[in-house]
């Protein structure tokens, strides 16, 4: 009984333990310097990307374990049509629209043969993942454009001030952190209203709960949890004001993980997603149309991937004909790696931050420890392969389990 | 209901009359260029890689639209360490080819395990391999060489996998090479006619007589061709033997043997082929430990072409595996494919490359027009299937 809950505790926080102690693991390794402030800052507006890319692959690993190969190509179209538009003078505003509708329009076409024509989802995105390079190196004719429109850098996390300011500098005593550089405070007080925000959350709708009679967690449980997912975020916020405060980057990602979290948990489409991968014969004859939900899968992922395009121009100041290479994998390892499955039906956003942490956190402390990119390779493969083994093998316990 | 009514045959030839209304297309846009001794030679050893990937990817897919995304990443690999063994440790050729297969099997027995055994999804055990292979491929090249490539491999390693047989200057007709495409045609009229023999005997409907005729024209038409292009380039290509070896190789074992309908009945429905008795996880199991193989004689014949090992060989590999098979005619939900379709494919996707390269068309249109061909390949084949069933 004891061990069987361990076992299960064991598969719930199993990538969170992975993910405490690979960063425990780089900050010896490092002697420290993985868990300095701006390298934590530069952590979050480095993989922005990824979150973002990952959140719209989890929407189509849910409806079976199906992937969208092109966006990486779609990040460099869309971000390189975006940076040639403001290159010519042209307001951002509109580029940006412009960018977030090629996405959209992208999406759209590859989930018209996906869901209508049932062209198999790796083959339709491989063959834009091609198609749509192409065309990036065709508009851009092989040149780097660079991006200077320094409100534009600001706002989409890229360039030295993309942070936001510290509104409350002149009040009250100024803050130093250990090293002494002057805290923002601004940010400071962010992180802790987020997290009270988070304590008064979790109780109301515990109360919610009980009030309807729902099955509760155990208060212990739930007061060990908020405690613990409260001090990360107040750790976080604290890293960050003793760097240069918020980077604009974090809002983002922090806005379309919540949007999305809302989604998928809270909204027909989003339960429509899970249960298209669940059981996609039996969704069908219960009234749900399964080709919409596709489609909407495959139309949101191109707008995210276009958003992606967004950040990506900004945060390298530029656009180039190679940009986005390999960001389909990374996304898809992200979210492998938070326990999506392969097969569709399960995952969360939840899983999706951890899987997105973990990529950075790889990558962030091979670079800081002054290892070769190519070694990232090596590494970034086992993890996603240990990822998917560890969940295969804890699912055929289970099963076996339950013959017995 | 006759099946060899003209509109028939040619429904079921598509891709071949595709094929050469592409190549015609190209023999016009290029003034000519591509119809030269060299172009052929060069489209033969530009592209045996993908025959030989293609095969292994022909076996992965028909057990039911599985894919190995691994293959590019891993003929970088195997090139690395072909290097360090060959060139650098200055073991013997048959040793260093020894080594290499010895790599593959075990590679594809790991892979095979993970994928058959315990049932990870093909393509996100195969996408470990792309990543981490490239990784490691590139490290040891950089490692061991400022310019992360590795040449000077020995003559007698690059032989076996380039050049000519019974190599000739260009521009003298050479008389093996001749010989050789005279056995071809000899061979391919006594299988054409044999066949219709064997059918006409046991009773099976057979093709009409002038069929069997005008097809044998066309190929030993096309096989004079060949050998005639080719024997003025000065020989077979190397690789060519090995493609058509492999070729025949993987028709023999599709269509005549128990292994080969295996495959076809694992991937049109697992279940009732594993009621059946076939057991489904050695069929998997096979097909990726068989992938694994050939990558490593696709990655030897890269390797040879360049007459060396870069860190940038085998990219997108994989998609042109993929794409010869789609285009070929092999079923993305597995089941359905042949290895002479794969060929068609392959051939196909050549002609265009090198037609477009020779156009002077840029590599970024040609990646357009890539995707489009293997769009429309997919797109057409769903609706033809689906035509099909509603007669």
């Amino acid at each position: 009984m004891t061990g069987s809950k361990i076992l299960s505790f064991l598969k719930k926080y199993m990538m969170l333990i992975a993910l405490v102690a690979v960063v425990i693991f780089f900050n010896i390794a490092t002697s420290g310097r993985a868990l300095y402030a701006q390298n934590i800052t530069n952590l979050i507006a480095q993989n922005a990307y990824v979150f973002v890319l990952a959140t719209g692959m989890l929407l189509c690993i849910l409806t079976g374990g199906n992937i969208d190969l092109a966006v990486g190509s779609v990040v460099c179209f869309a971000g390189g049509v975006g940076a040639i538009m403001m290159d010519k003078s042209i307001p951002w505003p509109v580029a940006v629209i412009v960018m977030l509708v090629m996405g959209l329009l992208i999406g759209m076409w590859q989930g018209f043969w996906i869901a209508f024509v049932k062209v198999p989802p790796f083959i339709a995105t491989l063959a834009g993942m091609l198609a749509f390079r192409g065309l990036a190196n065709v508009v851009m004719g092989g040149f780097a454009y660079s991006v200077t429109d320094t409100t534009y850098l600001n706002i989409f996390g890229g360039g030295a001030d993309c942070y936001i300011p510290d509104l409350f500098a002149g009040i009250g005593p100024a803050l130093t952190a250990s090293d002494g550089t002057v805290m923002n405070k601004f940010c400071l007080v962010t992180g802790i209203v987020a997290a009270i925000a988070i304590v008064i959350y979790t109780f109301l709708h515990r109360a919610y709960l009980r009030k309807n009679g729902y099955k509760l967690e155990s208060l212990v449980g739930t007061v060990i949890k908020t405690v613990i997912i409260c001090a990360a975020i107040i750790w976080l916020f604290y890293k960050l004001s003793s760097y240069k405060g918020i980077p604009t980057a974090l809002i983002w990602i922090g806005f379309i993980l919540g949007l999305f979290a809302y989604i998928t948990t809270k909204t027909t489409l989003g339960r429509n997603l899970y249960a298209v991968g669940g059981n996609e014969k039996a969704t069908r004859l219960s009234g749900i149309n399964t080709k919409m939900v596709m489609f909407k899968a495959y139309t949101l992922m191109g707008l995210l991937a276009g958003f992606a395009g967004v950040l990506n121009i900004a945060r390298f100041v530029g656009a180039q004909p190679t940009y986005g290479m390999g960001y389909e994998m990374d996304a898809i390892a992200a979210c492998f790696i938070g326990g999506a499955s392969a097969y569709g039906g399960t995952g969360s956003i939840g899983g999706v931050i951890i899987g997105a942490l973990m990529m950075g956190v790889i990558n962030q402390g091979m670079d800081i420890m002054g290892t070769s990119s190519n070694y990232k390779l090596v590494v970034k493969g086992l993890v996603l392969l240990l990822a998917v083994f560890f969940d295969v093998i804890m699912k055929m316990r289970k099963k076996g389990g339950a013959k017995a | 209901m006759n099946n060899f009514s003209i509109k028939n045959v040619l429904k079921k030839n598509t891709m071949i009359i595709v094929m050469f209304v592409v190549y015609i297309f190209f023999v016009i846009m290029t003034n000519g260029v591509i119809f030269t001794e060299s172009q052929f030679t060069a489209l033969i050893s530009q592209n045996a890689y993908v025959f030989v990937l293609g095969a292994g990817m022909l076996m992965c897919m028909l057990t039911g639209g599985n894919i190995d995304l691994s293959v590019g990443s891993f003929v970088c690999l195997v090139g690395a360490i072909a290097g360090v063994v060959s060139v650098i440790h200055m073991v013997n050729t048959p040793l260093t080819l020894l080594i290499l297969v010895g790599i593959g099997v075990l590679y594809g027995v790991i892979l095979g395990y993970l994928i058959a055994f315990l049932n990870i999804p093909p393509w996100i055990a195969t996408l470990a391999g792309y990543l981490a292979f490239r990784g490691a491929g590139t490290e040891i090249l950089t490692s061991v060489s400022t310019t992360s490539a590795i040449s000077n491999f020995p003559a007698d390693f690059l032989a076996i996998f380039s050049g000519r047989v019974f190599e000739s200057p260009a521009g003298i007709l050479n008389i093996p090479c001749l010989i050789f495409g005279v056995l071809c045609i000899a061979l391919v009229a006594v299988m054409n006619f044999t066949s219709r023999a064997g059918k006409v005997k046991k009773g099976y409907e057979a093709e009409p007589m002038g069929y069997v005729i005008g097809k044998t024209i066309l190929e030993a038409a096309i096989i004079g061709l060949l050998t005639y292009k080719l024997a003025m380039d000065g020989g077979i290509p190397t690789v060519l033997v090995w493609v058509v070896a492999i070729m025949v190789f993987y028709s023999f074992i599709c269509e005549k043997t128990v292994i080969g309908r295996h495959f076809m009945t694992v991937g049109g429905n697992a279940e009732t082929a594993r009621l059946s008795g076939i057991n489904n996880k050695i069929v998997m199991f096979v097909a990726y430990l068989n992938m694994s193989i050939l990558t490593v004689i696709a990655s030897l014949m890269v390797t040879a072409r360049f007459k060396a090992a870069n860190s940038f060989a085998g990219q997108n590999f994989e998609m042109d595996a993929i794409s010869a098979c789609i285009v070929g005619g092999v079923s993305a939900y597995g089941g359905a494919g042949t290895v002479f379709g794969m060929a068609i494919g392959a051939t196909l996707i050549g002609i265009i490359n090198l037609g477009m390269s020779l156009m002077g068309l840029d590599q970024n249109w040609q990646k357009v027009v890539k995707g489009g061909v293997l769009l429309a390949a997919v797109v057409f084949d769903i609706w033809t299937k689906k035509n099909s069933g509603k007669k």
